[in-house]
């Protein structure tokens, strides 16, 4: 409507001038009047144009397609780099990839790239990328096309080791969640957990770290006696637990890349509950050095203590903001457990939760706007999200024994422990419930999973 | 008019001649011949002419007619007698005898006058008859004698009616002549008028249609500008009632457009709905404004980032949105169509979010 107008304008002006019957001064009020004419012409009808609002989109996950990358050189069988990329957009819950055998053909390149074959098959985006040999290291080219807007949004390179696939694949699939979702992936994060494998009449509690499809676990740390509450330190270079290695609970700073331990709380009565603040410099504590169960903020390299709490029932489960100015953190001072926030290390602490008479094991997003805990509700335990703004609550697991949320640090996944045949597993959902990733399990049962922060 | 006035008869007849003259003579002349012969003149018996003349005669003679019969006097009552007296019964006696004799005598008398009178009642009855018998023949010879005057009287009378006639024919053939020859040459005169009225009135009549021509052109023309203003009149009218009709009629398609593009409008949210993969990025804050140009089939034909919502993934999910719906829902209706779908604006913001 408005280019008819504007069209309509300045045919009339031509005309005009062609015919030059204008004088000038008709030609002075004509430079006067035009913009007026086009500003009309530009305004108005735009208000008079038909506007749709779209305020919700379909509620499930975006249908991509991963094509098979095709390989030259000599390529290490196995680990299947676009499986891999498959199974990671499809754990954040926000992609549903087309399965192969449903592809009406396998390109590898852009110039093979029949967008109307894609279109056909209702995909969005398609993942097309070649391995090959680069030296004793891996090649990966790939590219991501919008099947819809006809265009390729991503054309990359990326080379690993051999034995790199998997963290390769993991690099890929970063990229494209980016690329698609704008949100930094955290496929190439880990994750720490405790596995627990009885046999024998013996316990065996394992400190463990893997990718964050419960691949390439390596154990950090073995223990016969319990160990808790694994947390990373905000470089992803250590972990923070509890064991009890020495029979009472003591916690425990541990480097990976090193292996080296420091036992950094070992007070009389409870020492539990560590939170790596996000400048890496302390850790919240729970201490009942003092008499019963209080938080404390303890300094790395001072090891000095500063208690933050101050009641006589049980304040614990400290768990730093991302700006590390306050925290949350679970007290029965209510006469149950419930979810406090205190905005400031010295302010008084404010009760978050209402809905039920359980609510514990607190922890911010990364954008500390939502928070995940354990909420009861009618026997069951399950995985709860309060936006802190609105204060809504929203129960996002269905499953009756979870425990431990752990969010990913780009705030879209969530993982936690579950009861799965008797045996504890993790699961993987996205942030925003949902979908369930069930992560294959190692041996035995699986808990206090702790998602790192970006390694790099 | 002339012709129908009786004109009297001429004054130049003789005084004898006159009917009143005539039948004074054959009255006295019927007198005298009665008077004398009466005894001898039989009546002529002859037949009532059955002329109606005869009554006129009748007529004038009433005094001839026979006289009513006298009505008879009416017998004399007797005398009541007296009463008679006891002492006086002798003398009664007498004077009864006496009266008696008397009566006898007045009685004898009375006869005498009665046998007397009644002789001469005869007598004068005779005399009467006789009287009326020849008053009868009188009559009968008057009347005859009438007759045959009558009969002179009728043949004169129409002999000189027809002398009259003839004349009067005469004069009325003269006159009829002249009248004939004053008509011919009225006639003459009327038909030289009547021609020059006719000329007149051709004249007249060709100058009052030249007129009545010169009128009804005018009037015609004056009716042509009339019908003209009035067909201006009836169009500007007829124009008016088809620019409402018009207008309402685009009014109503207005309206019909409007709900036609409002199903349009829903059908097309709803298959961009469907068509939205939200990213997890998206905030309630975010809106993507975009323009898109559908060609009438329903293919997109291009869309336009107007307003980013600051988030690539979001603006992208809304352009591979509208870019994913292969055939737009539109209306057929190509005015719906180049009014409300050619080209529109779709803004996406999630109002909630998971």
């Amino acid at each position: 409507m408005t280019m008819d107008i504007e069209n309509m304008t300045d045919q009339t002006l031509t005309d005009q001038n062609r015919n030059g019957r204008y004088s000038r001064l008709q030609n002075r009020w004509l430079r006067v009047l035009a913009p007026l004419v086009f500003m009309l012409a530009t305004t108005t009808p735009v208000s008079a144009e038909l506007m749709i609002r779209i305020t919700e989109g379909v509620d499930s996950a975006i249908p991509l397609a991963v094509v098979p990358f095709s390989k030259t050189g000599n390529i290490p069988n196995g680990d299947d780099v676009s499986d891999i990329v498959r199974d990671d957009l499809t754990m954040s819950g926000e992609f549903k990839p087309l399965s192969p055998e449903r592809m009406l053909s396998l390109p590898s390149r852009s110039d093979d790239v029949y967008y109307r074959d894609w279109r056909m098959l209702g995909q969005r985006f398609l993942l097309v990328g070649e391995l090959s040999q680069e030296g004793d290291r891996i090649k990966a080219r790939y590219e991501l096309f919008d099947v819809n807007g006809e265009r390729r949004l991503l054309g990359e390179t990326a080379t690993a080791s051999a034995d790199g696939i998997r963290g390769l694949a993991h690099h890929i699939s970063d990229k494209v969640f980016e690329a698609i979702t704008g949100v930094r992936g955290a496929f190439s994060t880990k994750l720490a957990y405790v596995t627990l494998e009885t046999g024998n009449g013996e316990r065996i509690y394992k400190l463990q770290v893997s990718d964050v499809d419960g691949k390439r676990a390596r154990v950090r740390m073995e223990s016969d006696e319990p160990i808790l509450s694994p947390t990373w330190s905000p470089d992803g270079q250590s972990l923070a637990y509890v064991s009890f290695e020495t029979g009472r609970p003591a916690i425990y700073t541990h480097e990976l890349s090193t292996g080296k331990r420091t036992r950094v709380a070992s007070f009389p009565g409870l020492n539990s509950s560590p939170d790596w603040s996000p400048d890496g410099k302390s850790l919240l504590v729970t201490l009942s050095k003092d008499g019963n169960a209080e938080i404390y903020k303890l300094d790395l390299a001072s090891s000095s203590l500063k208690r933050l709490t101050d009641h006589w029932s049980i304040d614990t489960e400290g768990s730093w903001s991302a700006d590390g100015r306050g925290f949350l953190f679970t007290s029965d001072r209510s006469g149950g457990p419930q979810i406090y926030q205190k905005e400031t290390e010295g302010a008084e602490p404010r009760r978050l939760t209402f809905g039920s008479r359980y609510n514990a094991r607190p922890r911010f997003s990364p954008d500390s706007k939502h928070i995940y805990y354990v909420h009861q509700r009618e026997g069951g335990f399950h995985i709860a999200r309060m936006n802190l703004e609105t204060g809504n609550e929203t129960i996002l697991t269905r499953t009756g024994l979870d425990e431990s949320p752990s969010v990913a640090p780009n705030g879209r996944m969530l993982i936690y422990s579950t009861q799965q045949n008797g045996e504890s597993v993790l699961t993987v959902m996205s942030a925003g419930g949902g979908s369930n990733y069930v992560l294959p399990a190692a041996r035995g049962d699986v808990r206090e999973p702790a998602w790192s922060p970006f390694l790099d | 008019m002339i012709d129908q006035q009786r004109e009297p008869i001429s004054t130049g007849q003789p005084a004898w001649k006159s009917p009143v003259a005539l039948s004074l003579l054959l009255h006295g002349l019927i007198v005298v011949v009665a008077l004398a012969g009466w005894s001898w003149t039989n009546p002529v018996d002859e037949p009532m002419p059955r002329s109606i003349s005869a009554r006129l005669v009748i007529n004038e003679q009433p005094a001839q007619q026979p006289a009513p019969e006298p009505a008879p006097a009416p017998a004399p009552e007797p005398e009541p007698e007296p009463e008679p007296e006891e002492d006086l019964e002798e003398l009664e006696a007498e004077r009864q005898a006496a009266a008696e004799r008397e009566r006898q005598q007045q009685e004898r008398e009375r006869q005498a006058e009665q046998e007397r009178q009644q002789a001469e009642e005869r007598e004068a009855r005779q005399r009467e008859e006789q009287a009326a018998k020849q008053k009868e023949q009188e009559q009968a010879r008057q009347k005859a004698e009438a007759e045959a005057k009558e009969r002179a009287r009728q043949k004169a009378e129409q002999e000189q009616k027809r002398q009259q006639a003839e004349e009067a024919r005469k004069r009325e053939a003269a006159a009829k002549a002249a009248e004939e020859e004053r008509r011919k040459q009225e006639e003459a005169e009327r038909q030289r008028q009547q021609e020059a009225e006719a000329e007149a009135r051709r004249q007249a009549e060709a100058k009052r249609e030249a007129e009545a021509k010169r009128r009804e052109a005018e009037r015609k023309l004056r009716e042509q500008q009339l019908e003209a203003l009035a067909d201006s009149a009836r169009e500007s009218e007829e124009a008016a009632r088809r620019q409402s009709e018009a207008e309402a009629a685009a009014r109503a398609r207005e309206s019909q457009m409007l709900t036609d593009s409002q199903r349009y409008q829903g059908l097309i949210r709803e298959r961009l709905k469907n068509g939205w993969y939200m990213p997890s990025s998206a905030t309630s804050e975010m809106t993507a404004t975009l323009r898109i140009t559908l060609l009438p089939t329903g293919e997109l034909s291009s869309v336009e980032l107007v307003r980013g919502s600051g988030n690539t993934a979001f603006d992208n999910s809304a352009l591979s949105a509208v870019r994913g719906v292969n055939r737009y829902p539109v209306p057929s209706e190509r005015d719906t169509f180049e009014k409300y779908f050619r080209q529109f604006t779709i803004e996406f913001n999630p109002e909630r979010l998971r």
